[in-house]
């Protein structure tokens, strides 16, 4: 067994609420800068991806094929699904390879290796919130009232952030071990994307097919957020966790796995962490 | 003296694998093929202690476990068995050129490395024009580490290390790379971190700085403590038994 000691004092530099947030702040700002430094058109580019999904899938579900007709108002239906995708896949895409390409300074600088992963979330999260903005202007052209409900947007994207962190965390770890990880996470997440209900109705699944579908806390997250910003305007297909699990236990199955994931993330870093400097 | 560093019983392996599997494609193709590893005993039951604002030197040749034992004081590495005791505030100087973002200027990183070791928002403005001035960079200070020099990277990371605020230094081969008028400058830090009974853990593969600055030398060989006492001593067994062989 082995024992390894420092005082209090060391300890309380690099620990702490405060330690945390100071590092995350200051990395994630700098990643937001640099990753639109050298581009011409800089943070544009981020709110330029999300839209041409939106600009294509609008295009043909909406006047090629006709699903707009099952919903009420499918042009905000799909640009809040793509924005909380676009969200989830880039926090997970930047975090999985974090510790493997970013983690040198592990090698020279005792601190714990979550702040890596953690700070390189930030960057996407700053991005979605100015995506969100775009968002706010598209509400707001669509002339659809703002109601005191939409608050409860807060909590549902805490529990999406953290789902992206547990799955981040989960995969940076395993990462290091085994590299197929970027393969599976990018099938995972192309899968994903038709799998979850972004561009068409949940609701025209059979129920077994959505019982399935919202063990994914994705999708809870999203189609929450869909029932309260557009209220009973998504018609028939409007449908939450809470309509697919009848009962008050069922509505939790989605939050519990966020739970079961984040813990087992955390279970997970904690276990291998102190050998990323080694692995690495 | 009170120890600065107490180091008992320390051990550490690395397992090397023969054939590194790190798809999981392989353990498909070749379920009953198991991974052989060499074990590389980095250290082996390594023990000794530093006093608070002692100068200790550590020699050995290449691969003789020096940056692994640096490593495990800094609490970088886990040791298997044994026992490390840090008392004081610990700033590491361990291998160079690592841990930068080369594709961010010595700006950002320097905010990056000093927030990490537990500089706050004002303790960093502080000293980040010292860190500046130490390391010569001002006019370089918005270019990228990319274009630095291995001169200049070592300028910046050695300056980084001592402006945050420290009891205990640990420095591996900081003389290595830097030119005649960068080594006098460490020079010149040393004295005054004699001076001020800081604690410094020194790898060098430069003999004649021992004898100049170490209260006491340790020889590491294939991972064992060799030898540990005054420099001149250690360095001339150093000479005699390592180095001719």
């Amino acid at each position: 067994m082995s024992d390894i000691s420092y005082p209090l004092v060391r300890r309380g530099a690099t620990s702490g609420v405060a330690y945390y947030l100071r590092v995350l702040r200051v990395i994630g700002a700098i990643d937001f800068k640099a990753r639109y430094a050298d581009a011409a058109l800089g943070y544009v580019w981020s709110l330029a991806k999300p839209l041409a999904y939106f600009g294509v899938l609008w295009l043909v579900f909406a006047h090629l094929l006709r699903t707009a007709n099952q919903t009420g108002n499918f042009a905000l239906f799909l640009l809040i699904g793509i924005l909380l995708y676009t969200f989830f896949v880039d926090a997970v895409t930047v975090m999985l390879p974090s510790i493997v390409h970013g983690g040198a300074i592990l090698r020279r600088l005792a601190f714990p290796p979550i702040l890596i992963p953690l700070s390189a979330s930030v960057s996407v999260f700053f991005t979605f919130c100015a995506n969100v903005s775009a968002l706010v202007i598209f509400v707001a052209v669509q002339k659809v009232a703002p109601r005191a409900e939409w608050l409860l947007v807060v909590p549902l994207l805490a529990e999406l952030y953290v789902f992206c962190l547990s799955v981040g965390l989960l995969l940076a770890a395993l990462y290091v071990r085994f590299r197929d990880i970027g393969q599976v996470w990018e099938l995972a997440s192309q899968l994903l994307f038709f799998a979850s209900a972004i561009f068409y109705p949940v609701g025209i699944l059979p129920n077994w097919a959505q019982r399935v579908a919202f063990l994914n806390p994705f999708v809870q997250v999203m189609q929450d957020i869909r029932h309260i910003v557009l209220g009973g305007a998504s018609g028939p297909n409007d449908v939450t966790a809470a309509k697919v699990y009848a009962d008050a236990g069922g509505r939790l199955i989605p939050i519990a796995i966020v739970a079961v994931v984040f813990l087992g993330a955390l279970a997970l870093f904690r276990r291998e962490g102190r050998y990323f400097p080694e692995r690495i | 003296m009170a120890a600065a560093i107490e180091v008992v019983g320390v051990s550490k392996t690395f397992r090397i694998p023969h054939e590194q599997r790190i798809y999981v494609k392989e353990y498909f193709l070749h379920p009953l093929r198991r991974t052989t590893y060499e074990p590389n005993e980095a250290l082996k039951d390594v023990t000794f202690s530093v006093g608070s604002g002692e100068f200790l030197g550590v020699v050995g040749p290449n691969g003789s476990g020096k940056s692994t034992l640096l490593r495990i004081l800094a609490g970088i590495y886990v040791p298997d068995s044994g026992r490390v005791r840090v008392n004081g505030l610990l700033s590491p100087f361990i291998e160079l050129g690592v841990g930068f973002n080369p594709q961010l200027n010595a700006r950002d990183n320097i905010r990056i490395n000093g927030t990490l070791a537990g500089l706050s928002k004002r303790e960093l403005e502080e000293k980040f024009d010292q860190i500046v001035a130490f390391a010569e960079l001002e006019r370089f200070v918005d270019q990228k580490l990319k274009n630095y020099s291995s001169g200049m990277l070592v300028r910046l990371a050695y300056s980084i290390a001592i402006q945050i605020p420290f009891d205990i230094l640990l420095l591996d081969e900081v003389l290595a790379v830097g030119d005649e008028s960068f080594q006098e400058k460490c020079f010149a830090t040393f004295d005054r971190f004699k001076e001020e009974a800081k604690t410094i853990v020194f790898v060098s593969h430069q003999l004649d700085m021992m004898s100049r600055f170490c209260d006491r030398v340790l020889l590491l060989q294939n991972g064992h403590v060799g030898a540990i006492g005054s420099p001149d001593d250690v360095v001339d067994v150093y000479r005699e038994h390592v180095l001719v062989g």
